[in-house]
């Protein structure tokens, strides 16, 4: 149960319902609109995150999940897991990112795998190693791997304002990436 | 050592360099702006942070603070350091809230400082809350000023996993420079 009310989309200004219209009227947009002096910017970001052509709706989704698993975030797992799938992971390679299967076996590609790890080491150490840093670098180059810490910036600290938070699941709404 | 190359401001989109050099051009943001696609929303996400009225500056900047003490940043640290002293943190307080568990028996801060600061340290220790806790900080502040406190965090815990991946170097002297309320902005 959600510890703090969850504001109506009517409420908000038009930049906010404007950004919910687009994105969907989560609980998440509903319970961050209560500070609206920072939620519009906030909202910026999250849209150029989504709209960055850099990484595939695919990978978007794997590092997302594999965030929200380390966070224990289950209200991001919850939007996820079907925006995984519907991005074309497989049950198999989902249930690996959540620890209930095998990693290795999951047919991840090696850019994905790389990800994957940097993700693990970065959540759990909050730092990487030298070696770590290189690999993921010489796959990613240097702005494809400042966007996946982007990415998992945002959903780390989320995850932690939701669990804060804990904010229920949302019923039938769903995030339109 | 800075583990990638800075952008310089002039390779920068005008709104990207605009908003860089409105906050004093640092290595931070030189480092984050090669992901130039969302390098633009996410300085102005932390802009709105960063000129928001609703919680005292004081107390964002020893949430800030402890954060970077907590996620081991000391970048975050070194930066802040200066920023809390502006905003009227003493040195005292500063050694407090960046040290290990004594900060709360000193009776430096308000009751409201202190749960605040315990809210955010049992927070990024176990990544979730007990409810008593919660609410007491939410009676304190009221919705509106505990959702930013959270953003505070959320802002700054992830903001110190990209500093630390990246081993910003700190800035010599270069300082963040507040970013005016008022023009400028979206």
């Amino acid at each position: 149960m959600s510890r703090i009310p969850l504001t109506s989309a009517e409420q908000q200004s038009d930049e906010i319902r404007q950004f919910m219209a687009r994105r969907g009227e989560l609980n998440v947009f509903r319970l961050l609109a209560n500070a609206p002096a920072v939620f519009v910017g906030w909202t910026q970001m999250v849209d150029e995150i989504l709209e960055s052509p850099t990484y595939t709706t695919r990978m978007r989704e794997l590092i997302t999940l594999r965030v929200a698993h380390l966070l224990g975030s289950t209200y991001e797992l919850a939007q996820h897991s079907d925006l995984a799938r519907a991005a074309g992971l497989t049950q198999r390679q989902i249930d690996a990112v959540l620890d209930a299967g095998d990693l290795n076996a999951a047919d991840f590609s090696p850019t994905e795998r790389t990800v994957l790890d940097l993700i693990t080491e970065l959540c759990s150490t909050r730092r990487l190693r030298d070696d770590s840093f290189a690999a993921a670098h010489a796959e990613l180059g240097d702005e494809a791997l400042t966007e996946l810490l982007m990415i998992i910036s945002c959903y780390y600290g989320l995850a932690l304002v939701l669990n804060a938070v804990d904010l229920d699941i949302d019923t039938t709404a769903r995030l339109r990436p | 050592m800075t583990r990638i190359a800075y952008r310089r401001p002039e390779e920068m989109t005008v709104r990207a360099r605009e908003l860089t050099l409105e906050r004093g051009n640092l290595n931070v943001y030189r480092a984050l702006a090669n992901a130039e696609k969302v390098f633009t929303g996410w300085m102005l996400a932390g802009r709105a942070a960063l000129t928001s009225s609703v919680l005292p500056l004081r107390l964002r900047e020893l949430v800030i603070l402890r954060i970077a003490f907590l996620m081991d940043c000391p970048y975050e640290l070194g930066q802040h350091r200066d920023v809390a002293r502006a905003a009227g943190v003493t040195e005292d307080e500063i050694h407090a809230v960046t040290s290990g568990t004594h900060w709360h028996a000193t009776g430096y801060f308000t009751a409201t400082e202190q749960l605040v600061l315990q809210l955010t340290s049992e927070l990024l220790t176990t990544q979730r809350l007990g409810a008593p806790l919660f609410n007491q900080v939410h009676e304190a502040l009221g919705s509106e000023a505990t959702i930013e406190m959270l953003m505070v965090v959320n802002r700054w815990s992830g903001l110190a996993l990209m500093l630390n991946a990246l081993d910003v170097d700190l800035d010599e002297t270069a300082r963040l420079v507040m970013p005016p309320a008022e023009g400028g902005g979206t």
